[in-house]
């Protein structure tokens, strides 16, 4: 009795919430509703696609589609008029695949009877079922840092094991909704092993991928067999497998991040094998088996990420001995071969897009740069991030160029893209409208929107600041203390111990403050294995957002507080 | 001289940079020399003619046909290049430790041709090799027989593909350890070893029958029988109770030794070598009447319990009683010094020299199932051969050059200070130490981090 009276009582509040929600949303007291869907970017420079060499045009954009490109439009009255006069206009970018916005599934609870030389499929990482559309979050600072950097669609990877699940497309538009433009797309696999049960290693992983797939392949007999036949008992169909059929059928393609050569030739070793349609990513070092990859037919995306110059840089030039130079010799070759990669994929005539997910957004176009000073075209290097991948993931009808129809996605650039200076001034995607702040040159002129920084207002970074940081094994958190020693940041950070309880600590590295934003690394020692992390975070008072990120992991939100200021008074 | 080494390094470069993706045979004429064809004795300043591969000619005064590239070995001796029976070199996965039985796991698929092992391998003129899983499981993985063929990108073509198939098995300590202390499941003895192999294989009798029963029944009209669960791992046992693939047992104690030869013969299975055998000599008249032998080391002992009872006459006693034997490295270190272990059977148990060279060639050609292809100096044999400076089995022996397939792979001459295949982009170069790896016996690989992953067991015994 009582009861009934709270359901009909909280029903009621619920129906007033709604009420009141929708009277409010009337006017908008964010005041951040767009007043119009209607764009004109006007008189700018427009490259359609790779191949353009680039005309002065108009482009009218409405509810997200791009209405027409051109120089005699008509504007009408409700555009919002952007004045493209010194802007470039370019494709917005398209990441192969990423991980931006992606969030860890908790870990599944093991049952009582848990064997690890057979345990259920979840928990061996085997979760083919599992869609990355439920565990992406528009509004997350990874999905802005990329927009940034000029990408407008993205394939997301879920994450997990061998087998995390099926990969979806999306735009990376308004922060407030999630923007699918197709689910379900690919079925995500790597050579990433369960640890502590089966399959524990790389090669458990691939006995366990053959078991799956051919046990899909035999139920999918057990159906036609039944289906056809009375007297036919029941195929009992396991949730691995009905997420596999659509592989099995090769009506799905395989995307598999294979980073090295070797992994690379066991893909396609396992392709060959069984026959699935096969999508390769991640690639990293794949100068050596660029003949394969062609031969075998399958579109690549590879890292948009080169390797890190640290040993390069810490190659002495004195002191050391005719065998060391030799060393220095074979890796400095090794590491100009890497940066040759991708210009020999365009050589080889091999259909390549990019791979985001262990790429930071705030190098990419350094790293693009890097390439097409090592022999990459500027025509493929456009091509790689618009129309390859929009081929490959089967968009090319709606993304990948600027022509009438195509969704609104478009980057306003200050000068052509991959100059030293150019800078991206506005990103649009979906047709929601993104502005970013153009640097000047020089620092001591005041910033462009006249909010002039001055000696009082100066951002107070030494102290000590108390973090946390949500990360998928959970939130996390110590204290940062920042000192400035002569001139220099430095400090000290602590953090949860990862190898038991408690805090360890580390020395603060390579801290810097930018404008507002503060960054520095440290190192972790984990499993015999040291790490390098790097928090970068924009101060604003005494808070600071921003990110944590980990090599090969990824990049988790952090925040801190300045909790006891000026410690060197 | 420093324009000289780059110059070199360039060359050698360029030679990688155009090696086809294919396995390479060559031809050439070892002229002069005391050829140990180990199967036809000894032959004083004689020539061995390599046409494409394999041994064409054999005997004096043999010319080269055009082309042909001679090679004057004089005062140097030619043996058929070593054969290791036990081996983890060129593998990027040793141990899947997580289930008893594991015969689903292929080490074909985890080979790795950059292993720089396996260049220092034909340094000891070593020039196949068995590269095979770990003991951690009573049944382990299929292992996979390699041709040292350094400088092949692609693992398939370091893979003797023409080897039968070989499995390995475990007992005692290893596999209790793992899975019954380290675990709580089966096996927890060595009863619980026994249990689980003679289960695996009435299991796998079991699935053969549920398939021969579907695919009899499928053709039929009107059929209702369905497909069974695929299972590679019965899948696996099945062939092996069908003689298709060479169990390589790793063993210990007599008793164990004998309780496999009592399971294998219940089971009709003839295919069993036994690797490691450390108490075969108690009984070498069993192994010898019902297998392929044993595979030995020369004097290891001691390094956990079941393995105190031990002889370095275990080679020479099991060879007298007619057991086939075998001496192996299971050791990176140890497979670059083979011949010097084989000549350790001289000094305990005398055995003759070609005794002796036997034990590192045709020995474990047979027990690999590749004799009539490698193991001897043999017209029509693959011309796997190894030159050395001094008799193999003497103290001062040094090899010379190392061929597989005809093609020179070794060459003391133009042996670099740096012979690694790759170098990482990001690797730091830091000095080089010269020291003993202790660590360089792998057969407990990958063990460790997987316990780690759960419970933190150690192990310190690795073999």
């Amino acid at each position: 009795m009582n009861k009934q009276f709270l359901k009909a009582g909280m029903l009621g509040l619920l129906v007033a919430g709604w009420l009141s929600q929708s009277v409010w949303a009337q006017s908008d007291p964010t005041g951040k509703r767009r007043v119009t869907s209607t764009y004109a970017i006007t008189n700018a420079t427009v490259f359609k696609s790779p191949s353009d060499p680039g005309s002065k045009a108009t482009i009218l954009i409405k509810d997200g589609i791009i209405v027409g490109v051109g120089t005699s439009l008509t504007l009408p009255k409700e555009a919002k008029v952007i004045a493209g006069d010194s802007l470039f206009a370019y494709p917005g970018f398209i990441a192969g695949d990423g991980t931006m916005g992606i969030s860890k599934p908790k870990d599944a609870e093991r049952p009582k009877d848990f064997v690890s030389s057979n345990p259920p499929d979840e928990i061996a990482g085997i979760t083919p079922w599992r869609a990355a559309d439920d565990f992406y979050t528009a509004s997350s600072s990874q999905v802005e840092d990329w927009r940034k950097a000029g990408f407008t669609i993205s394939q997301v990877l879920p994450d997990g094991g061998m087998l995390p699940g099926k990969t979806a497309i999306l735009v990376l538009g308004d922060p407030k909704t999630n923007n699918f433009l197709n689910s379900n797309v690919a079925l995500a696999a790597n050579f990433k092993s369960s640890r502590g049960m089966y399959p524990a290693t790389l090669a458990g992983v691939m006995a366990k991928f053959r078991d799956v797939y051919q046990n899909t392949a035999l139920i999918l007999d057990h159906e036609r067999l039944f289906a056809s036949t009375s007297g036919v008992k029941r195929p009992q169909v396991s949730p691995t497998q009905e997420a596999m059929k659509a592989v099995v059928q090769k009506q799905q393609a395989v995307l598999f991040t294979a980073g090295s050569e070797l992994e690379i030739r066991r893909a396609i070793a396992l392709q060959k094998e069984l026959g699935f349609k096969l999508i390769l990513t991640g690639l990293e070092n794949y100068e050596t088996v660029i003949d394969l990859i062609k031969s075998s037919g399958a579109p690549v995306l590879i890292k948009l990420q080169l390797p890190d110059e640290k040993s390069i840089k810490a190659q002495k030039t004195e002191g050391v001995t005719e065998a060391t130079k030799a060393q220095y010799a074979r890796v400095k070759e090794a590491y100009e071969t890497a940066l040759k990669q991708a210009a020999l994929l365009e050589k080889a005539g091999i259909l390549f897009g990019f791979s985001t997910a262990d790429a930071k957004a705030s190098e990419v176009h350094q790293t693009l740069k890097t390439m097409i000073a090592n022999g990459l075209s500027q025509k493929a290097a456009l091509a790689a991030l618009t129309t390859n991948p929009a081929t490959i993931l089967g968009i090319s009808k709606v993304a990948g160029t600027l022509e009438k129809g195509m969704l609104a996605n478009v980057i306003l650039s200050t000068d052509t893209l991959f100059k030293e200076e150019t800078q991206i001034k506005h990103v649009v995607a979906d047709g929601y409208v993104f502005d970013y702040e153009i640097k000047k040159k020089s620092k001591k002129t005041g910033t462009a929107d006249g909010k002039s920084e001055n000696s009082n207002n100066a951002i107070t970074v030494e102290g000590v600041w108390e973090y946390t940081s949500e990360t998928p094994a959970g939130s996390s958190g110590g204290e940062i203390t920042i000192k400035r020693d002569s001139g220099v940041l430095g400090g000290t950070i602590t953090y949860d111990d990862p190898s038991g309880s408690g805090k360890a600590s580390a020395p603060i590295k390579n801290a810097s403050l930018t404008g507002k934003t503060l960054s520095f690394e440290f190192e972790v020692s984990a499993g015999g294995m040291s790490l390098t992390v790097l928090i970068s975070g924009e101060i604003n008072g005494k808070t600071m957002e921003g990110a944590l990120s980990v090599p090969q992991m990824g990049s988790f939100p952090v925040k801190a507080t300045l909790t006891s200021p000026n410690l060197a008074n | 001289m420093k324009k000289h080494i780059f110059l070199l390094a360039a060359l050698i470069g360029l030679g990688i940079g155009i090696t086809p993706a294919q396995v390479q045979k060559g031809s050439v004429l070892i002229k002069n020399a005391t050829v140990l064809t180990i199967t036809k004795g000894n032959l004083e300043s004689s020539d061995v003619l390599v046409q494409n591969g394999i041994i064409t000619q054999v005997g004096k005064n043999l010319t080269a046909p055009n082309g042909i590239s001679i090679i004057d070995a004089t005062g140097k001796y030619l043996m058929p290049g070593i054969i290791d029976a036990h081996s983890h070199v060129g593998l990027d996965v040793v141990n899947e430790a997580s289930a008893p039985i594991t015969a689903e796991i292929r080490m074909k698929d985890v080979v790795n041709p950059y292993e720089i092992g396996i260049y220092r391998a034909l340094a000891g003129g070593v020039t196949v090799s068995h590269a095979m899983h770990g003991s951690a499981n009573v049944i382990g993985g299929q292992n996979a027989t390699l041709k040292h063929r350094w400088g092949s990108k692609d693992p398939a073509d370091i893979i003797m593909q023409d080897a039968p198939r070989t499995i390995k098995f475990a007992l005692g300590e290893n596999p209790t350890r793992v899975h019954g202390r380290g675990n709580g499941i089966q096996p927890r003895s060595r009863m619980g070893v026994e249990a689980v192999i003679r289960n695996g294989f009435n299991e796998a009798l079991q699935y053969k029958k549920a398939w021969e029963n579907y695919n009899l029944a499928k053709t039929q009209k009107g059929n209702t029988t369905t497909p069974p669960a695929y299972n590679e791992r019965l899948q696996t046992l099945v062939d092996i109770l069908d003689g298709k693939i060479i169990i390589h047992c790793h063993s210990y104690r007599a008793d164990e030794i004998y309780m496999l030869i009592n399971v294998v013969k219940d089971f009709n299975i003839k295919k069993l070598v036994f690797q490691h055998t450390n108490e075969g000599f108690k009984v070498a008249p069993e192994i010898a009447e019902y297998t392929m032998g044993a595979s030995v080391f020369a004097d290891w002992w001691s390094y956990k319990m079941e393995v105190y009872y031990s002889t370095a006459y275990n080679a020479a006693i099991l060879q007298k009683n007619g057991a086939l034997t075998s001496i192996n490295s299971d050791s990176a270190e140890l497979i670059r010094h083979l011949y010097h272990e084989a000549a350790k059977t001289q000094r305990y148990g005398g055995l003759t020299d070609e005794e002796a060279l036997a034990m590192i060639t045709i020995n474990p050609a047979k027990q690999l199932g590749i004799e009539d292809k490698v193991g001897s100096i043999e017209i029509g044999k693959q011309a796997d051969l190894a030159i050395f400076e001094g008799h193999p089995l003497s103290s001062y022996a040094v090899p010379q050059m190392t061929f597989v397939d005809g093609i020179k792979y070794f060459d003391r001459n133009s042996d670099q200070l740096d012979q690694r295949q790759r170098v990482a982009a990001t690797e730091m170069v830091e000095p080089i130490y010269l020291r003993a790896n202790e660590e360089a016996h792998r057969c407990m690989q990958d063990v460790n981090s997987y316990f780690e992953a759960f419970q933190g067991a150690f192990f310190s015994e690795k073999h």
